[in-house]
């Protein structure tokens, strides 16, 4: 019924009526389009035309060069680049295990909290500290307190139990650096599942048990399925935010073999040490074009949270 | 809705009390675990440094390193100006983020434009380009209109990072206000500022409160384009903390207190505000 | 819905104060914008080593009070300083007065022609005496004789030895000893609980880079040969010479050298020497001074000899953090002023009695009159003299057995290039020490990444 009256204004409106409808309803989101388009496309459309040029900082020649175009070079030379296949097969690694890792722990995490106990706030308090720590300080925690082969807790606490110093980072880069990333994300997986634990219905559940079903069946056919749009929320913000993740690799790596991903290698190609701007941009652009095709396939064709209808 | 649920029975293991005390202390024991190493860089903060780089207990411990982060030397850059310039760009970014993002999700929710998918994946896809890479036009530009070193470069950069999230967090909110309030509200003829106050404003602001929450934390911890845009003075906390990280000498446990205070605030305002957080996120907010 | 109301007045009791807070945080913010209408203040950038951090606290007593002009610091670890300074003085930024560069990029910047030259300036003023500087100091931070930076603070490399330890195991340190005889000694002495030599592990040119390349110099090997006009010709990373070079360094460490070496560098091994975990120590002179401070516990214990050296005669390396003026900078005249002061002979004099580290922690390897200073004298007792023959010796333009390409420069290639290069190569090579890499494949690949640089 009232969608049918929906439908009526938005056909209505399509007509390009300047006060019609459909403008009235674009009108409150213009400030804010605008503000992001400015801001973040002009970079973007910079970006692309330094792509075509050889653009570096006028430091790295000993004699000023003027700036070149040179077409696809760039381009072309990612696609030869073994390093940067090397750098996204990186990224993906780490934002997958990091991402799945917050999220199975930080539904657990809800789980263990969504019963009464003594101290129930004070625990859900403590374990979303490490999400408001800054990354830098996050990765300089574990890597001098905890992950240090020389006075670092873990190595002095396998020392104690008789084994050998394990040296954490240098041995295993990627997974010490997954460690910080779940460390710190896996609050944020909680909150969110927590929520989603708080808005089920409690009588659902209670029926279910009355009728005998076993908890385990409990989680799996009623709470998992009500979940899911929050779990895909979270690996939705978690995903968005990790795959960028930059602070930990410089302050625990400093890049390296396995465990530079995308944005590092980006980083070290421009401000970070190359200062080849040009190149720089090129790797920039193609990056943003594999993650619009992959967003677009996860978004799109797999995620229910888009599936909504528009309402009114 | 209510609020603390009543509810024993998720994983229906009953409410022996014997399973009940196992799984709190079970909590308990997870909490502590995962909280160790911030619970350790407290103490290491309190240590000389010394002690604190071959974690030992030596020399007693003390406020000692408190007093020499906070100590401002003139013409360095002092806790207190890191401090404000980082309140500023926060709290004037997240304000604007919300004054932007309200109208904009409203407009992708309540009344949706009729591509309203489309453009929410604009806003994400924004998040794509590293950040390391817009760096160099931004700086360019920056440099050029006198923006280097100054707390408005930051304030716009903030905004354009943290809208997107907004907007998209606020947008689900949106869409759980009934119906039929907002019809009755149509019904009256009350436009859209006075339907967004009395109505709509004050079921979501739960979510809004999340939202802000998020946007501060994320604002307050952002390192990257402070340090390429902003030196001296126009420095924020991040920056200020690794100004005690030194290649040459010690400096655990002055950077364990350092970060202590730097982390502090957003600590606070975390704790403070979590339940509301998960209130907001939970308002059925993706039924 | 009986709460609505309820939120709404809490609401709306919100709203107010915020809107007003807001708009009173946003006009001071709008109102203090750069603020660069005071009289004479200056932008310095400086790295965060100890002896910076002096002079940051002592520059309002001792120059702002006598030139009334102000200082601003700004204080960044070696990494991120020059990421930010490359770019300042590479896109004519003007947000610094002096910026503080090391001897790699002051002749590259210099011949780009982004740098004030300060050649007549250091020579006309007395106070700052120009031929007091060690010339291979001052040669280091010049391009065809035109000096591009001042310098604050110098470095060599040397050996640091536990004389005690070895001399318990009847091992005598020759004062130049070869690296056959520095690895002989580290693996006799090394124990279970104590590893023979530390040696640096960390990626990046300046840290694994630094030590490595003067372990390859001496070896005959180079990372570039160079053509007659000085540009880099051919990436000589597959030559014997170096794979020599990357073995022994490689197999020292992972033999005798201390743990986790991939993570390790000069903070890393002064902790360990320090707390008696590693015999011996390859690695800045400056160390000296730590090591021999009235709270070390190694103080008398430490024997000192030159660079260990195979087919060259001397190999220390050099390193000085400069102060140079952007030509971009604001003021250079009062830039240079406030150089002058900092670097001039007269703030070492005054510094040693005001710092917290007393006379051993003034910045060293500088200036010949540093080592005259009768206080500086005895609290260096120990290393001062070797830490100046160290410096003076340093092999700038001949560092190894072949024509390096670039300017001058001992444990770097003076080519812009050599920064990436040397950041990605050493990232290799430190998985090689860590052992999870094979060093054939490591040199391979960075065979690849110094030949695609120079193209």
């Amino acid at each position: 019924m009232t969608a049918t009256a929906a439908d009526v204004a938005l056909t209505k409106g399509r007509t390009g009526d300047p006060f019609s409808s459909a403008w009235r309803r674009r009108l409150p989101l213009l400030p804010a389009l605008l503000f992001v388009i400015v801001i973040t496309q002009l970079p973007f459309i910079i970006s692309i035309y330094y792509s075509f040029t050889d653009l570096k900082d006028k430091t790295q020649s000993l004699i000023p060069e003027p700036t070149r175009f040179v077409g696809f070079e760039n381009y072309r030379q990612i696609f030869s680049d073994p390093f940067f296949r090397e750098a996204m097969w990186t990224s993906v690694k780490m934002t997958v295990l990091s991402v799945v890792l917050s999220l199975v722990l930080g539904t657990l995490f809800a789980l263990l909290l969504d019963r009464k106990f003594l101290g129930r706030g004070l625990i859900r308090t403590l374990l979303i500290t490490p999400f408001l720590l800054m990354p830098v300080v996050a990765a300089l925690i574990w890597k001098q307190q905890m992950f240090s082969s020389l006075f670092g807790i873990l190595n002095k606490g396998l020392n104690v139990l008789g084994f050998g110093s394990v040296a954490f980072i240098s041995d295993h880069p990627l997974a010490s650096i997954v460690t910080v990333l779940v460390w710190q994300w896996t609050p944020f997986m909680m909150l969110i599942v927590l929520a989603g634990l708080q808005s089920q219905p409690g009588e659902v559940i209670e029926a279910a048990n009355v009728d005998g079903a076993s908890s385990f069946g409990i989680f799996r056919q009623l709470t998992l399925p009500h979940l899911r749009r929050y779990l895909e929320l979270g690996a939705l913000l978690g995903s968005i935010y990790i795959v960028q993740a930059f602070d930990a690799i410089d302050v625990m790596t400093g890049g390296g073999p396995g465990s530079t991903n995308v944005p590092y290698y980006v980083y070290q190609e421009s401000i970070g040490g190359g200062f080849r701007y040009g190149s720089a941009s090129a790797y920039a652009i193609v990056v943003v074009i594999f993650s619009i095709l992959i967003a677009t396939f996860a978004l799109r064709l797999l995620s229910s949270l888009f599936k909504d209808e528009g309402r009114l | 809705m209510t609020e603390e649920h009543q509810r024993g029975s998720r994983l229906s293991v009953g409410d022996r009390r014997a399973v009940v005390i196992g799984l709190g202390a079970l909590a308990w024991l997870v909490a502590l675990l995962w909280v160790f190493p911030i619970g350790w860089t407290v103490f290491t903060s309190f240590k000389t440094e010394q002690d604190a780089s071959a974690q030992t207990l030596h020399h007693g411990l003390s406020f000692g390193r408190y007093g020499d982060v906070t100590e401002s030397t003139t013409g360095t850059l002092s806790l207190q100006t890191a401090f404000t310039n980082s309140v500023v760009v926060v709290l004037v970014s997240t304000f604007i983020v919300l004054l932007l993002a309200i109208p904009a999700a409203y407009a992708l929710s309540i009344r949706p434009i009729h591509k309203w998918r489309d453009v929410l994946f604009f806003f994400i896809s924004t998040k794509f380009l590293p950040i390391v890479a817009s760096i160099f036009p931004i700086y360019v530009y920056a440099q050029r209109w006198n923006l280097i070193g100054t707390r408005t470069s930051l304030i716009v950069l903030y905004i354009a990072i943290n809208l997107p999230l907004a907007i998209w967090m606020l947008h689900s909110f949106f869409k759980e206000v009934p119906r039929e309030l907002i019809e009755a509200a149509e019904l009256d003829g009350t436009n859209l500022l006075n339907q967004l106050r009395t109505v709509i404003l004050p079921i979501v602001a739960p979510g809004i409160a999340a939202t802000a929450l998020l946007c501060v934390i994320f604002a307050w911890n952002e390192y990257f384009y402070a340090l390429q845009l902003n030196f001296a003075n126009g420095s924020t906390m991040p920056q200020w903390v690794t100004s005690n990280v030194s290649t040459r000498g010690n400096f655990l446990a002055k950077l364990s207190a350092a970060a202590v205070l730097a982390c502090l605030p957003v600590v606070i305002a975390g704790w403070a505000a979590q339940k509301r957080m998960i209130r907001g996120l939970s308002m059925g907010a993706l039924k | 819905m009986h709460e609505a109301p309820e939120r709404v007045r809490r609401l709306k009791g919100l709203v107010v104060p915020v809107v007003v807070g807001a708009a009173v945080v946003a006009a001071t913010f709008a109102t203090t914008a750069a603020g660069k209408s005071e009289a004479k203040t200056i932008s310095v950038a400086i790295v965060a080593n100890g002896q910076m951090q002096d002079i940051a606290k002592l520059t309002p007593t001792l120059f702002t009070a006598k030139t009334g002009i102000k200082v601003k610091y700004t204080i960044l670890d070696e990494g991120k300083l020059r990421q930010v300074t490359t770019r300042d003085v590479g896109s004519g930024g003007k947000a610094f007065d002096a910026v503080m560069i090391g001897p790699y990029e002051a002749p590259q910047f210099g011949s780009a022609g982004l740098l004030v030259d300060l050649t007549s300036q250091a020579k006309a003023s007395k106070a700052y005496n120009y031929n007091d500087l060690i010339p291979a100091v001052r040669n280091a931070l010049s391009a065809k004789g035109h000096m591009y930076a001042s310098p604050f603070y110098g470095e060599s490399s040397f050996l640091m030895y536990r004389k005690d330890l070895l001399a318990k195991a009847g091992i005598k340190m020759p004062l130049h000893p070869t690296w056959q005889q520095v690895a002989a000694t580290a693996r006799k002495i090394k124990t279970s609980s104590m590893a023979g030599i530390c040696l640096r592990g960390k990626p990046g040119w300046g840290d694994l880079g630094a030590a490595f390349t003067t372990v390859l110099n001496t070896f005959g090997g180079t990372w570039w040969s160079a053509k007659s006009n000085g540009e880099p010709d051919k990436a000589q990373v597959d030559q014997p010479a170096f794979k020599q070079a990357l073995d022994f360094y490689a197999k020292l460490v992972q033999d005798a050298g201390e743990k986790d070496a991939a993570n390790s560098s000069y903070n890393e091994c002064l902790t360990q020497y320090q707390a008696g975990k590693v015999a011996m120590w390859y690695d800045a002179t400056v160390a000296a001074g730590f090591l021999e401070a009235s709270d070390s516990p190694v103080k008398g214990k430490n024997g000192f000899a030159f660079a260990p050296h195979y087919k060259t005669s001397s190999t220390g390396w050099l390193w000085t953090w400069a102060l140079a003026i952007p030509k971009s900078s604001p003021d250079p005249a009062s830039a240079w002023e406030y150089i002058s002061w900092a670097t001039g002979p007269q703030y070492l004099k005054a510094a040693g009695s005001r710092v917290t580290g007393g006379w051993a922690s003034i910045p060293p390897g500088t200036r010949f009159s540093t080592y005259k200073i009768p206080q500086y004298k005895t609290a260096a007792k120990a290393f001062a003299a070797t830490t100046l023959a160290a410096m003076r010796a340093a092999p700038i333009t001949n560092p190894g057995t072949t024509k390096r390409p670039g300017l001058p420069g001992v444990q770097y290639v003076g080519i812009p290039e050599f920064q990436d290069v040397g950041n990605r190569c050493t990232q290799l090579f430190s998985a090689v020490i860590a052992g999870s890499l094979d060093s054939s494949r490591a040199l391979s690949q960075c065979q690849q990444i110094a030949s695609k640089a120079i193209k």
